[in-house]
């Protein structure tokens, strides 16, 4: 029953990611073996071996449930793979951990404070284990006997008879429990499900043995294997959900249909404040159990100075998740503020935060990577084009290299050839210009853009 | 080599003896999750013969087999002693149960693998449940 249970866990919310191929969707994990070594090319990853080590030692700590409310920050130059290290540790932390990425420019919203967005992402990244339990009576039906008075009126009487792999039973069926049963449509060869304690019916499908009854079936008949086991089960089900959840939930103007349309509005902090207590009440019970997640904040540069004091604060407070953060800046202003500090953020912040550093890919790896990637799109491309490619990635940039695999495809596609040669990537670069060229190009032609005069005639006066 | 012949045989008793170990516990398993099916297969039995007495208006007395002997007993007190059976089997189960969990973590442990999260959990009360059951797909 237990092992049963078990592979029900695995069950619940496994929604299906609707996933267009993006930028990082080639990232399968950190790539690292047993002993927190990182192996050269793994999982979608490829090189930046000591800063994949460093998120793996985190990551073994965030799983015993151990640094609640620190700090991570992956600093690094543009193209070095900060977020790639980020979306490996959400995928290595699997569906039981929350995981919660944002991108720092997106607290900026006229309908929600800034502080508001911190901590509605915080509490969707702090998750609640509960178990729910459930006495359920399962088996295949073998016989529906209903009995009913020959006057017409007065109480149904009837008999059900289940049975499973191992035992077969009759039960007497009182007037609501026949209703249930017609209601539900419920047949002989029938698996179901009752509800010991609402006598709730549940048809989970017809048995396999029944397969051949009838020619003529609705497409969603569904065949299950008659249970295992005895008839009268304990089910129980752990969820984990996240706090957020749950103050939506309980946030009474909105109603629970708000969690799907996405516009939350703000929570009261009353609302948040009772939750918490709840929680805290079915821990000491023995009830649930806190999952600490992950608040990925990607570009947090973006965030000013008041966004950096709420998380100072809200670092601190008992249920606060793990928070990692990505930068590409270097020494710069802190918005918001006129002063300047290391990666933007105040030093006081920077204090409470470990640095994990990313550092630019060599050659070799950038090969690779770009090896993934072609993979990753279905574009076949030979040997020259790749190294065609790497040299371009090597002296432009990785993103750009990895944006033209794409466009060279389609050029390939339209001379109907069936791999991507030097030629077609020759063709590309010429069609777009990378961040330099340009550069490049407008310097020389800035005079005949428009607006030009106006500036120019302004600098002559001044 | 004979020093490697000696490390070799010990490390295959202590296989051996790691291998013996697991089937010990697997079995444990096994055996309380047939032990809850036959308790189950009994208590549904029990209670079709309690409810095939309720509803028999006609006779005063009834048949009861008891180990392999039949006794001729007023029907109320043979609907009493099975009713009573009937608990006692409940509690029974009940009690296989509880005690199937640890010995399912300690299969695993001895898998190396993970013990199962959050089973050791109490369960909410059907009023909490209530309150979250939307988020509980």
């Amino acid at each position: 029953m237990a092992a049963a249970t078990a592979e029900k866990v695995q069950e619940i919310r496994e929604v299906t990611r609707i996933e267009r191929i993006g930028a990082h969707s080639h990232i399968r994990g950190l790539g690292l073996d047993d002993a927190l070594e990182a192996r050269q090319v793994s999982q979608g990853m490829v090189g930046q071996v000591k800063a994949r080590k460093a998120a793996g030692v985190i990551m073994e700590i965030i799983k015993e449930g151990k640094i609640a409310g620190r700090g991570i920050l992956i600093a690094g130059q543009p193209g070095t793979g900060k977020t790639a290290i980020a979306m490996g540790m959400a995928q290595a932390l699997g569906t039981d951990t929350p995981f919660t990425s944002i991108a720092g420019s997106e607290i900026f919203s006229l309908e929600m404070s800034k502080t508001e967005a911190l901590t509605q992402a915080f509490r969707k990244s702090i998750g609640v284990r509960i178990k729910e339990e459930t006495e359920i009576i399962e088996g295949e039906i073998v016989e529906v006997q209903i009995d009913r008075p020959a006057t017409g009126t007065g109480a149904k009487v009837g008999k059900l008879t289940l049975k499973t792999t191992e035992m077969e039973t009759i039960y007497q069926l009182g007037q609501k429990m026949i209703e249930s049963l017609t209601k539900e449509k419920a047949q002989a060869g029938d698996i179901v499900t009752i509800d010991k304690a609402t006598g709730k019916i549940t048809k989970l499908g017809r048995s396999f043995t029944r397969a051949r009854d009838y020619d003529a079936m609705g497409a969603q008949t569904k065949f299950v294997q008659c249970p295992e086991g005895e008839l009268q089960k304990r089910k129980e089900v752990v969820h984990t959900v996240t706090l957020h959840e749950i103050d939506v939930i309980n946030s009474r103007t909105q109603g629970f249909l708000a969690l799907f349309s996405g516009d939350t509005g703000e929570i009261k902090s009353e609302v948040r404040e009772q939750i918490n207590s709840k929680v805290a009440e079915w821990r000491e019970e023995g009830k649930a159990e806190i999952v600490p997640g992950v608040l990925f904040v990607d570009e947090v540069h973006m965030l000013d100075i008041e966004c950096f004091s709420f998380l100072n604060r809200a670092l601190e407070s008992d249920m606060a998740p793990i928070l990692i953060m990505a930068t590409n800046r270097g020494i710069t202003r802190i918005r918001g503020t006129q002063y300047k500090s290391p990666h933007g953020i105040p030093i006081d912040l920077l204090d409470r935060l470990v640095i994990i550093s990313t550092q630019p890919y060599e050659e070799k790896e950038i090969k690779q990577i770009l090896k993934i990637r072609c993979e990753e799109e279905d574009v076949e491309m030979n040997d020259d084009a790749l190294t065609v490619l790497t040299r371009i990635g090597m002296e432009t940039s990785l993103r750009y290299s990895i944006q033209l695999i794409t466009a060279a495809n389609l050029v390939c596609r339209k001379r109907k050839g069936s791999e991507v040669d030097v030629d077609d990537i020759k063709r590309v670069y010429s069609l777009f210009l990378d961040e330099s060229r340009s550069t490049q190009f407008l310097k020389e032609y800035q005079q005949e853009f428009m607006f030009n005069e106006m500036t120019q005639e302004e600098m002559e006066t001044s | 080599m004979d020093a490697e012949e000696g490390l070799s045989s010990i490390e295959a008793s202590d296989l051996l003896k790691y291998l013996t170990e697991i089937e010990m516990v697997a079995e444990d398993v096994l055996s309380s999750r047939r032990e809850i099916i036959d308790l189950d297969r009994q208590r549904n039995k029990t209670r079709e013969a309690v409810r095939a007495l309720q509803k028999d208006k006609h006779r005063d007395k009834t048949w009861l087999c008891a180990g392999n002997m039949f006794l001729k007993v007023e029907k109320s007190k043979a609907i009493s002693t099975l009713t009573k059976d009937y608990d006692e089997l409940d509690a029974e189960i009940n009690k296989v149960r509880s005690g199937l969990r640890p010995k399912v973590n300690k299969l695993r442990d001895l898998e190396k693998k993970e013990d199962l999260k959050g089973f050791d959990l109490d369960p909410l009360t059907p009023d909490e449940k209530r309150s979250v059951e939307s988020l509980l797909l």
